[in-house]
């Protein structure tokens, strides 16, 4: 064999440092990297509370019983914001009410008979880019065939129904992904103890698919409870200074509602004064916060009883 | 699938208003000597006449309308030397002396149908000039860009003995402009009817629908002047701009924030990651909106403020602020899962292979994630798309189109305010007509916004379903 001969002068090749070397700098760009990462989530995670911080700072001074509960006043310039509160609770319910149904209903359909079919494929298809259509075209939409088709009129039904669209389609969509999580032996273990497709969805996927379920729920109706734009033509009002009264005639009357309070409030500035508006945010957070912490709560508590 | 047909049905169903729409359009006509102050602003000439179809005109003849009708021979000889005059009709035999107003204003028309007015010009006898123009040019506010017909002026008749070219002037190449013509002065009053006879024509060159479509795509808008403007070209670009710029910011540390959690984070600190994120993902848009009107706008006032002139820190930057934290969380939560899909023995091959963690990432996770990623980009871009309310407060409001031909122009395109799609949706249907061209409009704009949405929304699932495939 012939033996490998180095030319006159080049320098001998240390492989053993070069490799030390070369792992030095590796492992420098790993540590580099590695530590962005960590600190892009560690500010993501203090983004979070700065915001939250921040508004429950500016707002927490005028947060009282009395502006909680109190109409507007004197010109929308002062009081509380009692019916802004009660209209977003009841739009919130109703949608509540109206969407539940019928996106368990699609995520249930979706996830037994979702891949059977091409039409069923393409319905999954729709539903899922329903989900991501923005709430202003729902807005426009709402508009157009409940306020000026069906004559609802700017009321809260119409902003009901609206709302109901809006939350509708990623309801589906949870429900669908939280029944897939189900395992096979489950539903198999079902089938086989002689219960029928109907009755294994409904005593075992569902109830254990039901945190999913229910989290998807809830986190959509906080995006519904904070989102302004789908109401905005179908069911707002902004200059309130009576109490509301509930009744049968609530239905097809505008409400008002903090969202829109507050888009309307900086539309025309100096009518409300920041104070207010802080004060406002403080409390629409408070609401969707409340919501997430429900939905917290129901998922590990659900999780713990099945783990 | 019937909900998508219902909304793209009835969005289209209510933009059929915008293609009711029709086009108005304006001139002013000035018969003045050649050395006249009003050489370069002949709109300021008192005697000009209008010739125009906007929302103010009526097709009948109306005493009531504010139309000036011409006075007598010897009250226009004490107020001026030279006289436009103008008749409802548009047939030159059918002119009387006692019908001449100074301007005349018509109702508009649909593209398809067109229209002509005549204009008389003469001098009075106390006329001193050798010679005497004919001057033109837009209303105020009319552009003849924003006008679906072709407009012609041209002489239809010269006074008898008087020896003139005849002549056509295009008012779309030359919209504005003067014609030197020879003095020819009416006597009488009865003599009016011989002097100078001009016609401007509106000719149809395309359908109301047509013409409609590209008006849509020019870079104005604004809908409440008298020649209304419905150009969508600055909302789009607007849009997207803020798009790109959120997104282009947010995709990164979305990014490193996700490979954090799914790959460095032990499983208590993801247990508390989660719903921090889905508290910032629930913290509604309104509030954001006043987050930055009330914190960036003013750091971004203070810093360039000064250097650009500018009233507020409210613009495009300042939304693409806001807008990629409200995207973070979409974006965070999106690009986990699809990191996490990427099955565990790719990364412990990996390594075993030695690879420290940021090449598994480079090498690994990111190709083997790669659908998931795109499409957790598909639906942020969609997201951001329609976002309203952070544009509303934050934008602005004013609709610029982009200039990015200096450097000076893009940092003033980034500060300065905009406006885009679904804030002008959102603005504009408050004060709209119902059923009104208007109205027609902002249901195109959310078509335009629907339809764009849809499209990247089925990509993004599509992309996600070959995720699902492939892993």
């Amino acid at each position: 064999m012939m033996e490998l001969t180095r030319a006159e002068g080049t320098p001998a090749i240390d492989w053993e440092s070069l490799a030390a070397r070369q792992d030095a700098r590796r492992a420098r760009k790993n540590a580099l990297l590695t530590g962005v990462f960590g600190a892009v989530g560690l500010a993501t995670v203090l983004l979070v509370f700065a915001l939250v911080a921040i508004i429950a700072y500016k707002g927490a001074g005028t947060i009282s019983w009395e502006f909680l509960t109190q109409p507007p006043r004197e010109g929308m310039s002062a009081g509380g914001v009692g019916p802004m509160i009660l209209g977003s609770l009841l739009l919130m319910l109703g949608a509540f009410v109206m969407a539940t149904p019928l996106g368990v209903f699609g995520g249930v359909c979706l996830a037994e008979y979702g891949e059977r079919s091409r039409l069923m494929r393409l319905m999954h298809a729709s539903v899922a880019a329903l989900a991501g259509t923005p709430p202003i075209v729902y807005g426009l939409f709402g508009l157009a065939i409940f306020v000026l088709k069906f004559q609802f009129g700017v009321s809260l039904l119409a902003g009901w129904c609206t709302l109901t669209l809006f939350c509708v389609p990623a309801i589906v969509l949870t429900t669908e992904a939280a029944l897939k999580t189900v395992p096979a032996a489950l539903i198999d273990g079902g089938l086989a103890l002689g219960l029928s497709r109907w009755q294994t969805l409904w005593r075992i996927a569902l109830p254990y698919a039901l945190p999913g379920i229910l989290t998807g729920i809830i986190l959509s109706l906080g995006r519904a409870v904070g989102e302004a734009t789908p109401v905005l033509f179908t069911a707002s009002v902004y200059y309130t200074t009576a109490e509301m009264t509930l009744g049968w005639d609530t239905l097809r009357q505008p409400v008002a509602n903090l969202p829109y309070y507050l888009a309307e409030g900086y539309r025309q500035p100096g009518v409300v004064p920041e104070r207010l508006i802080w004060g406002a945010c403080l409390t629409l957070i408070a609401l969707t916060l409340l919501l997430n912490a429900g939905a917290i709560l129901i998922r590990s508590r659900m999780r713990r009883r099945y783990l | 699938m019937l909900t998508i047909v219902a909304v793209f049905y009835y969005l289209f169903a209510e933009s059929q208003y915008a293609f009711q729409r029709k086009f108005p359009f304006g001139f002013r006509v000035a018969l003045q000597p050649p050395e006249s102050e009003y050489r370069d602003e002949i709109s300021m000439d008192p005697t000009a006449s209008l010739l125009a179809t906007h929302r103010e005109g009526t097709d009948e003849l109306d005493d009531s309308e504010d139309v000036t009708r011409l006075p007598s021979h010897e009250e226009l000889m004490q107020m001026q030397a030279l006289v436009t005059a103008t008749a409802q009709t548009s047939d030159p035999d059918q002119l009387r002396t006692d019908a001449l107003f100074r301007d005349c204003m018509r109702a508009p028309k649909r593209a398809e149908q067109g229209e002509r007015f005549l204009l008389l010009a003469f001098a009075l006898p106390n006329y001193a000039g050798e010679t005497m123009e004919l001057a033109w040019e837009p209303d105020v506010s009319f552009d003849p860009e924003y006008c679906p017909y072709e407009l012609r002026l041209r002489l239809v008749r010269a006074p008898n003995g008087v020896k003139v070219e005849p002549f056509e002037i295009d008012l779309r190449r030359q919209p504005k402009g003067r014609i030197t013509l020879p003095v020819w002065k009416a006597q009488t009053q009865d003599e009016w009817l011989q002097g100078y006879l001009f016609e401007l024509e509106a000719r149809p060159t395309t359908s109301t629908t047509w013409a409609t479509l590209q008006q849509y795509l020019k870079p104005d808008w604004a809908p409440t002047i008298l020649y209304a403007r419905f150009g969508m070209l600055p909302l789009l670009l607007a849009t997207l701009l803020i798009t790109c710029l959120s997104v282009g910011l947010g995709m990164p540390l979305g990014l490193a924030a996700a490979v954090y959690l799914s790959e460095q984070a032990s499983p208590r600190i993801r247990e508390w990651f989660k719903p921090i994120l889905e508290i910032l993902a629930a913290i509604p848009t309104v509030v954001l909106g006043y987050f930055g009107v009330m914190l960036i706008a003013p750091a971004l006032q203070r810093l360039f403020g000064e250097a650009l002139q500018l009233s507020s820190g409210r613009g495009l930057l300042a939304t693409a602020l806001m807008m990629t934290v409200f995207i973070l969380p979409t974006i965070i939560s999106l690009s986990e899962d699809a990191l996490r899909a990427v099955p565990n023995s790719l990364r412990e091959g990996a390594e075993a292979l030695g690879l420290t963690l940021a090449e598994r990432v480079r090498l690994v996770l990111l190709p083997a994630a790669k659908s998931g990623l795109i499409a957790a980009g598909l639906l942020a871009i969609a997201r951001v798309m329609g976002e309203t309310m952070i544009v509303w407060i934050l934008s602005g409001g004013t609709p610029t189109m982009p200039d990015f031909s200096s450097p000076a122009g893009a940092l003033g395109t980034l500060v300065k305010p905009t406006r885009g799609i679904p804030d002008t949706i959102a603005i504009e249907m408050g004060n709209v007509e119902f059923e009104s061209p208007h109205y027609g409009h902002l249901f195109l704009l959310g078509l335009t916004l629907f339809v764009l949405t849809l499209g990247i929304n089925l990509l993004g699932f599509a992309y996600r379903k070959r995720a699902q495939v492939s892993l």
